[in-house]
Order: C-alpha cells, then sequence, then structure tokens
C-alpha cells in the first residue's frame, strides 16, 4: 500500500471520527435537553443550530489541520535545505499524526536531490580550482595566462612561468601589467583592447604580432605574437585570457641587424668623438695664438664642419635603421618652435659659413608651442638645411621661414637658390638611397636624410612637401601640430603619455602610470 | 673659453673610460676647469674605486672591460646599498640603445651623453650644471 493511500485512509478515518462525534453530541444534546430542561421546540432548535455550527468549525479546523500538517513538514524540509535558509530546523516528523509515512518519504527524496546537487556544485568548483592541475591547461607547450576582472592573473601554466622567468606561484595574484612589461608595435595595445570589450562587448577576441616583452635585467628581450579571449559574463571570473606565441628567433633577426648597425655606429663614434675633441684643442690653441696663418684656422674651422656633418650622418644611419625595423620612437613635449629652430641653424651655421653661404632665417611671433620629439625635429631641419648647402650650386643665400598657417599649423621652409630637382626625380625623392643620378658625382650624400625625414614629420603628425624648378632652386616645407591641439588629442584617448605610433615600439600605455 | 677656469675648484671626477684618447681629452678639459680628475679603464676597477672614495661625479662608460657601465651603474644605485654612494654619475657612451633600454639608465643616472655629440668643451659645461 503506498503512503498516500495511507494518509488518505488516515484522513478519512479522522473526519468521520469527528463527525460521529458530533452528531452524537447533537443528539445527545437534543434529548437532553426535551427530557432534562425541558425545553420549549423553538428553544430545541436555536440550541442544536448553536451546536452544529460550533461541530461545523471544530471540523474544518481540525480536518485542515491534519491535511496541512504533512504539507507544513515538507516546506520545512525543503526550507532547511535551502543555502540561504540555515535557521529553518528540519521538521519533526515523528511527531506527526497523519501522513508521518509520506512525509519521512519525500523527505528522504529531498534530502537525497539536495544531496546530488551539492556534489555537482563540489566537482565544478573543485574543477574550477583543479585549473592549475589541469593536465591540458598545465601541459600545453604554449604560456596561458588568465586574468580576473581585476586584470589580477588567477592562472598561470609552466610554459607562461618559464617564458616570463617568473615562478607560476609568483605570478599568481599579480597585476597583469605588472609581470607583463609588453610593448607593441603600434597604438593598438593590449589595455587599449581590453578597456573596450569591457565597456563595449561581453565577448571578444583578438591577436597581434610582434610583442616585445619588457627586458628585464637578468632577462633577454622575447618577441611573440598574442591572441587575447575576453569574456565578461564568466562565472568563475575567468574574464581574460592570454596566449603566447613566441617568435623571438624569426623577429630578433632584426634586432641583429640593429645591434650591427648600433655597433658600427659605436665604432664610428668612437674616432669622431676624439677627432672633434682633437679639433677644439686645436682651434683653441690656434684662437689664443697672435701669428697664425688665418688659412690654417679656416682650414681647422672646415675640419669641424666636416667632423659634424659626419656626426649627423652617423645618427642618419642609425634611425634610418630604427625608422625600418619600426623602433624609432617619439616622444612628444611641449616646446618652444623658434628655440628649436634657431639652435638647429646655429648647428649649421658653420657648414654653411665654410661655403660662404648665409642663412636668413625668418620666424613669425605668432608661432605657437609645438608638440614635438626635439631630437628628431633637429635631424629634420638638420637634414633640410644640409640638402640646401650642398645643392645651393654657386647661389649663397638659404632662407628660412616659419609661420602658422590658415589650418592652424605651424609650417616651417628651407628655401634655396641652387640647381633645383628635375621634376622625373621629384616622386622619388623621398625614397630611400634614391638621388638625382645627375648629381650623384658632384655632390656626396647618401639618400637617407629626406626618407628619414619624411617618415618623422609624419610620425609627429605633420607634411613634408618640396616644390622645386631645375635651375631656380627648391623649397622644402614641413607641417608640425600646436602643442594645445596634440594635448587635446591626448586627452580624448586617455593616453598617459605623447608617443606617437607608426615608427615606434609603443609602450603599453598602463606601465606609463605610476 | 678659460674665463671661468678654477670655479670648480676641488671638485672631483672619476673618469671610467676604457678608451685611453678620450679620457685623456676629457682630463685636459676638467683639469683646466678646476676639476681633479681619475682616471680608470676597467669596469671592476672602477666600480671598486667609485666605492672605495666619494667622487662628486662619475664618468661612466658604458661598454667597459671586465664589467658594462650598465652593471655598475645598477650596482652603485642599489638601493640596499649603506652607506648611499652620492656621487651623481653621467653615463658618456657611443653606444646606442633601444629607447626603453636607454630609458631605464637614465631613470637611474644623473646624465646621459652621447660623446660623439659633444666636445670635451661641452661636456665640462653639462658637469658645471650637474650638482
Amino acid at each position: 500500500m503506498d503512503y498516500l493511500e495511507i494518509l488518505r485512509r488516515h484522513l478519512r478515518l479522522y473526519l468521520v471520527v469527528i463527525i460521529i462525534l458530533n452528531n452524537i453530541v447533537l443528539v445527545g444534546l437534543w434529548a437532553a435537553g426535551l427530557e432534562l430542561a425541558h425545553l420549549s421546540p423553538i428553544g430545541l432548535v436555536s440550541c442544536s443550530l448553536i451546536i452544529s455550527a460550533i461541530g461545523a468549525l471544530a471540523i474544518v479546523y481540525i480536518g485542515s489541520n491534519l491535511i496541512l500538517k504533512p504539507i507544513q513538514a515538507l516546506r520545512q524540509a525543503i526550507l532547511s535545505l535551502s543555502p540561504d535558509g540555515q535557521r529553518t530546523p528540519p521538521p519533526d516528523i515523528q511527531n506527526l499524526k497523519v501522513g508521518r509515512e509520506l512525509v519521512a518519504s519525500m523527505v528522504g527524496q529531498i534530502n537525497q536531490l539536495s544531496s546530488v546537487a551539492r556534489q555537482t556544485s563540489a566537482v565544478n568548483e573543485t574543477q574550477n580550482h583543479e585549473l592549475g592541475r589541469n593536465f591540458i591547461a598545465q601541459n600545453i607547450p604554449l604560456p596561458l595566462l588568465i586574468l580576473d576582472p581585476t586584470e589580477t592573473i588567477i592562472f598561470a601554466n609552466s610554459a607562461a612561468a618559464q617564458y616570463i622567468g617568473i615562478a607560476a606561484d609568483q605570478l599568481l595574484g599579480k597585476n597583469v601589467y605588472m609581470v607583463l612589461d609588453m610593448a607593441f608595435p603600434d597604438q593598438n595595445t593590449f589595455d587599449r583592447w581590453l578597456k573596450q570589450a569591457k565597456t563595449a562587448n561581453a565577448t571578444a577576441t583578438a591577436s597581434w604580432e610582434r610583442v616585445r616583452l619588457g627586458v628585464r635585467d637578468t632577462h633577454p628581450a622575447r618577441l611573440f605574437d598574442l591572441a587575447a579571449y575576453y569574456n565578461r559574463d564568466n562565472p568563475d571570473k575567468i574574464e581574460t585570457m592570454l596566449v603566447l606565441f613566441d617568435h623571438t628567433k624569426q623577429y630578433s633577426q632584426d634586432e641583429q641587424a640593429i645591434s650591427f648597425i648600433a655597433l658600427t655606429v659605436h665604432e664610428l663614434r668612437t674616432p669622431l668623438t676624439l677627432l672633434r675633441g682633437y679639433i677644439e684643442v686645436f682651434e683653441e690653441e690656434l684662437g689664443n695664438s697672435p701669428n697664425v696663418d688665418p688659412d690654417l684656422k679656416s682650414f681647422m674651422q672646415k675640419m669641424r664642419a666636416q667632423a659634424e656633418q659626419l656626426t649627423s650622418f652617423v645618427n642618419n644611419i642609425l634611425n634610418v635603421a630604427r625608422v625600418d625595423d619600426n623602433q624609432l620612437e617619439l616622444h612628444l613635449e611641449k616646446e618652444s618652435w623658434p628655440n628649436i629652430l634657431k639652435s638647429a641653424v646655429n648647428a649649421l651655421s658653420l657648414q654653411a659659413k665654410v661655403r660662404g653661404i648665409t642663412i636668413h632665417c625668418r620666424i613669425d611671433t605668432s608661432v605657437p608651442e609645438v608638440g614635438v620629439d626635439r631630437l628628431s625635429v633637429q635631424e629634420v631641419i638638420n637634414n633640410l638645411i644640409d640638402n640646401a648647402i650642398k645643392y645651393s650650386g654657386t647661389s649663397k643665400v638659404i632662407n628660412i621661414d616659419s609661420h602658422l598657417t590658415k589650418e592652424g599649423l605651424i609650417e616651417t621652409t628651407v628655401q634655396d637658390f641652387g640647381v633645383g630637382i628635375p621634376s622625373n626625380v621629384m616622386q622619388n625623392l623621398f625614397t630611400k638611397f634614391y638621388r638625382d643620378h645627375r648629381n650623384r658625382a658632384q655632390i656626396g650624400g647618401t639618400g637617407l636624410g629626406l626618407y628619414l625625414s619624411k617618415a618623422i614629420i609624419d610620425a609627429h603628425g605633420g607634411t613634408l612637401w618640396v616644390r622645386s624648378r631645375p635651375g631656380q632652386g627648391s623649397t622644402f616645407g614641413f607641417t608640425l601640430v600646436p602643442y594645445a591641439k596634440l594635448a587635446e588629442e591626448q586627452k580624448q584617448n586617455g593616453d598617459t603619455d605623447l608617443t606617437r605610433s607608426a615608427h615606434g615600439w609603443i609602450k603599453n600605455h598602463s606601465l606609463y602610470r605610476r | 673659453m678659460d674665463t671661468n677656469t678654477n670655479t670648480q675648484t676641488g671638485r672631483t671626477v672619476l673618469c671610467i673610460e676604457d678608451e685611453h684618447f678620450i679620457s685623456e681629452l676629457y682630463t685636459r678639459a676638467l683639469t683646466k676647469e678646476g676639476y681633479k680628475v681619475t682616471n680608470v679603464a676597467d669596469g671592476i676597477k672602477g666600480l671598486a674605486e667609485a666605492e672605495t672614495n666619494q667622487y662628486d661625479i662619475i664618468l661612466l662608460d658604458l661598454m667597459l672591460p671586465n664589467l658594462t657601465g650598465v652593471e655598475i651603474l645598477r650596482k652603485l644605485r642599489d638601493p640596499a646599498r649603506q652607506p648611499a654612494i652620492r656621487s651623481k654619475i653621467v653615463i658618456t657612451t657611443n653606444l646606442e640603445q633601444r629607447d626603453d633600454v636607454r630609458a631605464d639608465i637614465e631613470k637611474q643616472a644623473d646624465g646621459y651623453l652621447v660623446k660623439a655629440e659633444l666636445t670635451p668643451h661641452e661636456l665640462v659645461e653639462f658637469l658645471n650644471k650637474v650638482k
């Protein structure tokens, strides 16, 4: 017999007993009222009406209680198991008069179900916590990092630890930007992507090439491709996954090329340092001596001019290599343009003077402060004036002019009145190693200067242009952006540092925050 | 150029430089200005000298035999060092570094100069301003 049937029988029995008792009381009272109290018929009827009303109420009360008790016990059983109902005690089944077996069996079922649910969630949790021990994650030969929503590393496999050069347990709990000093080839950095993903997407994926892992003191630089997956709604807070694909060997071939150039440059610079040092000593001594052949002084001046020219050429080589390898990094700062221009012109005045050339420099007072990388723009001016000197021919004047354009940019022009540039040459003018073949025999140079200058000006957000007529001379001009405008852009992008791309390794901007 | 002669009387300079001709030129220019110059051409000896005697300024080349300038700089600027080395350290090198490496070095030093870019006199002018 099943427990429900038992409950039904019990209920029927109780109800029948109650109704019979009620009727007995009613009949008994009726008889007693007639025989003993000699009540009138109206008194009898009203008395029995009252009694039966009381009886009906008693039946309803006792009956509903009988039915509700088991339901209440079940409810209590469920509540006592729910995780937020810790204060509800389990039901006292033994005291149940009706449906005890049914309730006992159902409570048993509920307990069983709940323990299964608990076990399943426990297994899930262990699986999450055991991610560290997870065979695949741990043994995959690719460095793998998992970040929580605060960009804290919550998992790093052994390949990652080895690659980064920090033990896995040391990585856990650290902010990813503190541990991974990543530099990206352009402005699309990882932190920028993540920031964007967090505000815009529930999930996102991205990949980067040629990411550089910062040079730690003892650790060689690493170059790798990076893939990242973002999932905002992951319940286990596995929000961001990073996988690194090492390409150090492949990518560092370019680096080696750069270090070969760096070495060559070093070897060229040492004798240059000495030459410039000795020339200075001689010029000093010649200047102090009254009876020296004036030719000697002028020869020494020419030697100095040549040494200076060679120094800037060496810098050109270096910077062209950097441009080609995306390693020229510009730090744009607020600078006074007249100051930079004047000091660059001064540096070249000796080279002009030894060739009998005069440089006229006119700077409009309306020129605002510029946002430039001082050394780089000095090189541009240097290259343009150097060219103007070289290609001046018999002309003895170079005009430099700087003013504010209608578009609000700072334009600087370098004008010579020399040999000019044939129109068929113009289009190749800014190509590396390109030089006008007709001039090749007469004028020295490498064809690096304009290529480099254009790259530098482009990276500043300006343009470099040329206007020329064969036989009448050339005008080279370039524009620069006012600092105020750059600062405004920077503010909008939320950048912390004005580091320009196109030619540079851009540091992951988070790293600049202090 | 000698109008300022002896304005720097007594300031001591340790020049850690393995290119003898360069240290010779620098010594000449610095001595004229009143500096007292000590020359060392080796990394390990240079570090030992910097640790033993207190110099006002240390001129530090990066490419050195036995111990590189970067290592010397790191050791001299080690925050755990007791007592701290008070000398101003000016890097003088012709070696071109990647910008981030250079920035790292510059953070620890009081100056970073490319030797080919300046004459001995210009070096002296720079050091006059290093206080």
